[in-house]
């Protein structure tokens, strides 16, 4: 940055000092900024990540100064001429000329590139993989405005840092900032921005009767602290967790994992500090309590964070493919959400652009590949809620196991809380007369057998398993080594789906464990195995007791309880290797690999465990230098409509460049140092400054300089989001519920969305006020999500989203005009408006401030105000047409109110009032 | 093409410059009649880089054959054995042993043990000039075996429906792609206002297998998914206005939220209004016009007859029809899903005798009616016609659990299959690829689901290598990293 303006004496000695002579008489050519965008444009598409053409390549500093293919060495440094590079660049013979087949390089181009290599071809690391380092806040105050004594420029505009680095630029830009917005636009718009709803009548008349000088402020903390805060930042997060209440693919049946959308809730609202809400997301699992041993129910519940990935139990597919499928989901998602790096192109090979090896993609993933999920049917692992009886008996066991083998008692708490570890039927190989049933279950018949491989013995007491038949009077053996080797176990099998629980012998090391099936009475019946379990014998045997906690331990563990999707480590024999898979293919696996973070940031700590709680504090270390601009970026988006980088979802040289650099190091060092990762800190600083504050009104001279707002010369102006939209309606008719949390809701929606191959589940209206829940509460179903969600930009959640790209369609207008549920909306607020009122005029007055906290203008009341009567005549000569529209209300049926719904219709689709102004 | 071609550079420079032009545009309702679907989506956002560039049409590589296309996706998988694909060695070895190199190291989704080949159950001949193998389930489409390009090659990757149908309109089996469809609407735009680019319609009583997602759009924006039109209920989603409001209110309604919104606009000057207003007025339109094109009543009964449709019936003869006045309202692609082809041999229904010859005379009518149809009108050489599922069936009879079926049947199967395309730019009367003696591999000509990607966006102007989208840090691609156009199909 070389900004020097002559400004008066005291700044002159400031600069003189940090200034350089030899950069004022010859122009150093600055990596990133000049360079890197004309090799990543014309160069690095046949010699970066991808593709290493005449094996050359510019992605590595070390790449660019060995010799390629020819013997050549394509960057001399501090010598252009004999560099290959820039030869190759203006050589005239089409064979040899770079870039090959493409245009040629620009004049300009080409002699930064030269001048580059002379000056030593200084390789520099892109911005956004640098340590944050906090910058010095600008001052805009000088010797002119006697500092601050004369508002010239703007100079008492900033209210805090924030305005100081927003005013600089501004300046730069010669733009000024624009007004405050009038006290109900700000109410409304940090009522939207901080709790996605809009304010209460009489909040907004509240603010504007307190002329305090920190009215304001007051406003922004008790948004913060209203439970809608949680709801509203959940549903921004929802969509970078891909949270769905289904499994995804073709059946895309019904999942269980509401409890992770209201821990998510929980800890906005309890503003947990953000590094702690990631660690938890990501390693919670691993967390246990000194007490207990095990981690807190809120730990494991937050780990579904990385189970919202999908799961695919067609006929015939490969769990471990879709295993596999899940993991890289968990790889490309955590990047994309902490680090805004696009990470999925490195599972195939070295990233295209930025200096990421291939092999770093698998390393990465080596810290997620021992979670236990394998892609089953019944999702397993799941953390288990007793109630009642069997939290009881789940209690009665523990306390046996401590009273005779203490150390014991951990192990069986994680059984029988999460069912982990154990072996799942997938894993078991085919004998005769039996085979893999719908790809979850193994099915033996009479006379059939099978092989549990490699199975570890040492400590084992029992053989624990999950067992279903029709077949009555079957018994299965189970045989150490071979076939017809010594049997170990020998179970008569209940018609009935159980758990069982049978002894046996101790023995030690690593085994074949083969079954064997007697079932002559039904012979053709399947018996079907869902999983099994080789485990310590419980504690305390030969006591008078002992029969009966082992019938309680069965119980416990057959018992269909609640439970929900977690992630869960699996350790010793169920750890797993990794490897990198070539090209990215599953099925082809290279080396194998060790946990490790990629090289282009700062190494993880030695101090801090290869596993998943180290790669998490990493992700939220000081060093990271990813993480808290990634963060700080996504809140500023959310609250601006833009980032300070555009591109969220990509901080790599291919993604947008900061807009105002230095505002965004402030934040996200401010954000880590001085709010300890407080978002509501972060957001309070956000909306605290005049930036945020200006009046959203453009004008010509605004439009025309910078027509996107980019430099923030006005305040925000943009469409609510699809959760927002509904939820205003909801709100300002008087509909909403104030519900929070439980299973998902489902609000009325068309027949015919929903279709479910291979299940019978279907789309039943909830009752009574689960119709008018929050949007974030909505059913989401991947294959078929809400419709009128989608049609105002949400995404189906497959995957990880960053950034909703906002369109303007006219589907979206027949939401507004003609779903049910903003005709609800509607009559409703008619409803209110005619109590509200006397004349016509009053009403219509009321509906608008209701909506938008404004006074309407006459010439829009004049608009209302023909509509109402032109719906009024219409109704008044075909009364019926009041009984067809007003099908939601118990009020009184009149021309009147028909044709104030009406009047309601055309506010809710109006501009000021879906946007946020 | 020169015309379209110069329509689309249009469109794309009109896109960039769509808010300028807004603004110095004269007001009045009406007067921002604009909204084509191209300007439509717009990012309040966009400027530079990733969003902006997804905004503005992309001008084509190729001058392009198909301006429209129409999708016939037959899903459950017809079994080619008994429609196209004549071999009578099958015959010969019919309740014989399959051969063991045709079930190691294989997969199936339902074959278990050694099954039994089946052979033909057709009868086969000759039809047309070309003299293209047809059987006698499909009569109609035998008189334009002439029209017709048929790939006999055809293969997948994937033996179930929902991926192997996601793989073939997304080109990936997992979910999350965008659709050829709105890959296609997110190239050339749409040109019509008053009806959205990409239409779907389906049939056979359920739908797809994937979901929204084989007609979604993906990491695209969402202005260029599908929009289902449905037989039963609003043709699309809230189009219908509610009861007691009548198209006079509702034109009032409009009228006046527009007026309100420029005073809006005249107040804060944001752009994105004017968008608004011709978004509201795009939407009134579509209420007329979406029921008016929905609305069979007034095609000639020989039309009717034609196609052997019954006006007020959701089939797929009808769906055939309205595909026509789609493409013939400029509609850029129309999705048609029939469900109810998977013939495994377990029902009456479900088998590749009694059922498949029933599918096949509710639908070879038709189809063969769409292309005679659309040649009447002068459309066929601009519409590309393209039939097909989403992969074929097994010389083998199926045997699941290992148990002879009650009824004849044939598994899934992905190393060969046929597909045929007719109009928009390929050869007519013309047989590409072969299979072995049994049907089981391609031996000649062998084309992946990939290559008839990047065949179809050849067609449509594009170069599959360079249509691309940024998402997730890497340039996507509807053929992912494959494909190769079949040149030797193109006319």
């Amino acid at each position: 940055m070389k900004k020097w303006y002559f400004i008066g004496l005291g700044v002159t000695v400031v600069l003189l000092s940090s200034f350089s002579w030899s950069g004022f008489f010859d122009h150093q050519v600055d990596y990133n900024e000049e360079v890197k965008p004309v090799l990543n444009k014309n160069c690095m598409g046949c010699h970066g990540g991808v593709k290493q053409a005449g094996e050359v390549s510019f992605l590595f500093e070390h790449e660019m100064l060995e010799p390629g293919k020819s013997g050549k060495i394509p960057v001399l440094r501090g010598d252009a001429d004999a560099s290959e590079m820039i030869r190759r660049i203006l050589s005239d013979d089409p064979d040899e000329r770079m870039p090959k087949g493409g245009a040629h390089l620009k004049e300009e181009d080409i002699k930064i590139l030269k001048k580059w290599i002379n000056q030593g071809a200084k390789w520099e690391t892109h911005w956004a993989y640098k340590r944050i380092e906090k910058p010095e806040v600008p001052s805009n105050k000088n010797l002119w405005n006697l500092f601050g004594l004369i508002n010239t420029g703007n100079v008492n505009w900033p209210k805090n840092e924030v305005d100081e680095f927003v005013l600089q630029k501004l300046k730069q830009e010669k733009l000024s900032p624009s007004p405050q917005a009038d006290k109900a636009t700000l109410i409304r718009r940090l009522s939207l921005d901080l709790t996605g709803l809009p304010p209460t009548e009489q909040e907004v008349a509240d603010f504007e009767k307190d002329t305090s000088p920190n009215a304001y402020e007051k406003v922004v903390d008790r948004l913060l602290k209203s439970p809608s805060y949680g709801e509203r930042w959940t549903s921004m997060w929802m969509d970078l967790a891909r949270y769905a209440d289904t499994k995804g693919y073709e059946s895309d049946g019904g999942r269980n994992i509401w409890r992770y959308r209201d821990y998510v809730v929980k800890s906005f609202n309890a503003d947990k500090p953000f590094d702690q809400f990631t660690i938890e997301q990501l390693a919670g699992d691993l967390m246990p309590e000194k007490k207990t041993g095990m981690p807190s129910d809120e730990n494991m519940i937050a780990t579904a964070f990385h189970r919202n990935t999908m799961i695919n139990n067609e006929g015939g597919t490969d769990d471990e493919e879709f295993r596999v499928a899940a993991q890289i989901d968990r790889v490309n998602t955590t990047w994309e959400v902490w680090q805004g790096t696009t990470f999925a192109c490195i599972q195939c090979h070295s990233h295209p652009y930025d200096p990421i090896p291939h092999e770093d993609y698998y390393k990465y993933m080596a810290f997620f590949n021992n979670s236990r999920d394998e892609d089953v049917w019944d999702e397993w692992p799941k953390l288990r809620f007793y109630k009642g009886e069997d939290s009881a008996r789940v209690e009665k066991v523990k306390s046996w196991i401590n009273k005779y083998n203490p150390k014991e008692t951990q192990k069986f708490t994680q059984f029988m809380r999460v069912m982990e570890p154990k072996i799942n039927a997938h894993s078991i190989v085919k004998g005769d007369e039996s085979t893999v049933l719908l790809i979850s279950y193994y099915g033996v018949k009479d006379k059939g057998n099978a092989k549990i491989p490699n199975v570890d013995l040492t400590g084992a007491g029992s053989l624990v398993m999950n067992i279903s038949t029709k077949a009555e009077n079957a018994v299965m053996t189970f045989h150490l080594d071979k076939i017809d080797g010594p049997v170990i176990s020998k179970l008569n099998v209940p018609t009935r789906d159980t758990v069982l629980v049978t002894p046996i012998p101790k023995i030690s090391g690593k085994h074949d464990i083969f079954l064997k099936l007697k079932s002559p009475k039904n012979p053709t019946e399947w018996v079907r195995i869902t999983w099994l379990a080789f485990q310590e014998a419980l504690p305390g045997a030969g006591e008078p007791e002992y029969p009966e906690i082992l019938k309680d331990y069965s119980t416990i563990l057959t018992k269909s309880t609640e439970s929900m999707p977690v992630v869960w480590e699996g350790t010793g024999d169920f750890a797993r290797k990794t490897n990198v898979f070539i090209r990215g293919n599953w099925s082809v696996k290279g080396a194998e690999v060790k946990p490790d973070v990629p090289k282009l940031l700062a190494p993880m700590p030695k101090e801090y465990p290869k596993n998943r709680i180290g790669l998490a504090k990493w992700i939220v270390s000081r060093e990271n230098a990813l993480t808290s601009r990634v963060i700080v970026n996504r809140f500023w988006e959310q609250l601006f409509g833009r980032g300070i980088v555009e591109t969220v979802e990509d901080f790599g040289s291919q993604g947008a460049e900061p807009s105002h650099p230095e505002l965004l190091d402030w934040l996200a060092v401010n954000f880590m140092e001085e709010d300890h990762w407080s978002v509501k800190k972060l957001l309070k600083t956000m909306v605290m400054s005049a930036t945020y504050q200006q009046s959203s009104k453009s004008d010509k001279g605004r439009q025309e300089q910078d027509p996107y707002n980019r430099f923030i010369s006005r305040g925000p102006r943009v469409r609510l989001s699809a959760e927002q939209v509904r939820d205003q309606a909801m709100a300002a008719s008087g509909l909403l519920s104030s519900k929070m949390y439980g299973p998902s809701v489902m609000p009325p929606q068309p027949e015919g969305i929903w279709s479910s191959p291979y299940s019978g589940e279907s789309w039943k209206v909830s009752e009574g006020e689960d119709k008018h829940r929050r949007a974030v509460y909505t059913y989401w179903k991947r294959t078929a999500p809400y419709p009128s969600m989608t049609t105002f930009d949400a995404p189906s959640r497959e995957f990880c989203q960053s950034r909703r790209i906002l369109t303007n369609t006219p589907l979206q207008a027949l939401v507004t005009l003609n779903d049910p549920v903003y005709l609800e909306a509607a009559e409703k607020l008619a409803t209110t408006m005619q109590k509200r009122g006397k004349t016509p005029e009053e009403q219509l007055r009321e509906g608008y401030r209701l909506l938008t906290f404004q006074p309407i203008n006459d010439k829009s009341l004049k608009v209302l105000v023909k509509i109402y009567g032109d719906a009024l005549k219409s109704y008044r000569a075909k009364p019926s047409d009041v009984d067809s529209i007003l099908v939601y209300g118990k009020e009184r049926k009149s021309p009147e109110l028909a044709a104030l719904t009406i009047s309601a219709n055309v506010m809710l689709n109006l501009d000021n009032v879906v946007t946020k102004e | 093409m020169e015309k379209l071609l110069k329509e689309l550079q249009h469109a794309d420079l009109h896109g960039q410059t769509r808010r300028h032009f807004l603004q110095s545009a004269g007001f009045g309702l009406g007067a921002l009649g604009l909204g084509s679907l191209l300007g439509s989506c717009s990012n309040s956002n966009a400027e530079t880089g990733v969003a902006a560039e997804a905004m503005g049409a992309k001008i084509p590589q190729f001058a392009p054959k198909a301006k429209r296309v129409i999708y016939i996706h037959m899903a459950g998988a017809p079994s080619q054995l008994e429609l196209f694909d004549y071999k009578p060695e099958l015959e010969k070895y019919h309740g014989k042993d399959c051969p063991a190199e045709f079930l190691e190291g294989k997969k199936f989704a339902f074959i278990q043990g050694v099954p039994k080949m089946l052979g033909p159950q057709g009868k086969f001949n000759q039809y047309g000039q070309s003299g293209a193998w047809m059987s006698d389930y499909i009569p109609y489409l035998q008189t334009v075996a002439d029209e017709i390009t048929f790939i006999k090659s055809m293969h997948t990757d994937q033996f179930n429906h929902a991926p192997a149908q996601l793989l073939l309109h997304t080109g990936s089996a997992r979910l999350g792609r965008p659709s050829l469809g709105a890959w296609s609407v997110y190239g050339l735009g749409s040109e019509n206002q008053n009806l959205p680019g990409f239409i779907v319609l389906a049939s056979g009583g359920r739908q797809p297998d994937a979901g929204k997602s084989v007609y979604g759009s993906g990491f695209l924006p969402s202005v260029y998914q599908g929009v289902q039109c449905r037989t039963g209920g609003d043709p699309v989603l809230y189009v219908t206005d509610p009861n007691g409001m009548n198209r006079n209110m509702r034109k009032q309604t409009i009228e006046a939220i527009n007026e309100i919104n420029k005073q809006t606009y005249d107040d804060v000057k944001d752009p994105e209004i004017l968008t608004r207003i011709s978004q509201y007025e795009m939407a009134f339109r579509m209420q007329m016009s979406v029921p008016e094109v929905m609305d069979v009543s007034r095609e000639p009964q020989f039309i009717l007859d034609m196609y052997g449709v019954k006006p007020g019936e959701g089939t797929f003869a009808m769906n055939c029809l309205l595909a026509r006045k789609l493409v013939e309202n400029d509609v850029r692609f129309v999705q048609l899903f029939d469900w109810g082809w998977d013939g495994h041999g377990t029902t009456a229904g479900d088998n590749v005798e009694g059922g498949l010859r029933n599918k096949c005379r509710l639908s070879d009518k038709p189809v063969a009616a769409l292309i005679q149809d659309l040649k009447m009108r002068g459309l066929l050489d601009e519409t590309l016609i393209i039939w097909g599922a989403e992969f074929g069936r097994t010389p083998m009879q199926e045997n699941r659990n290992g148990v002879v079926m009650p009824y004849m049947g044939r598994d899934h199967h992905l190393e060969a299959f046929t597909m045929w395309m007719a109009g928009g730019g390929v050869k007519k009367g013309y047989t590409h690829g072969e299979t072995d003696e049994l049907g089981y591999y391609g031996v000649k000509d062998r084309v992946h689901v990939h290559d008839l990607q990047a065949t179809i966006l050849h067609l449509m102007g594009f170069d599959h290598e360079k249509f691309t989208y940024p998402f997730q840090g890497r340039n996507f691609r509807l053929t992912d990293t494959e494909g190769k156009v079949v040149k030797n199909i193109i006319a």
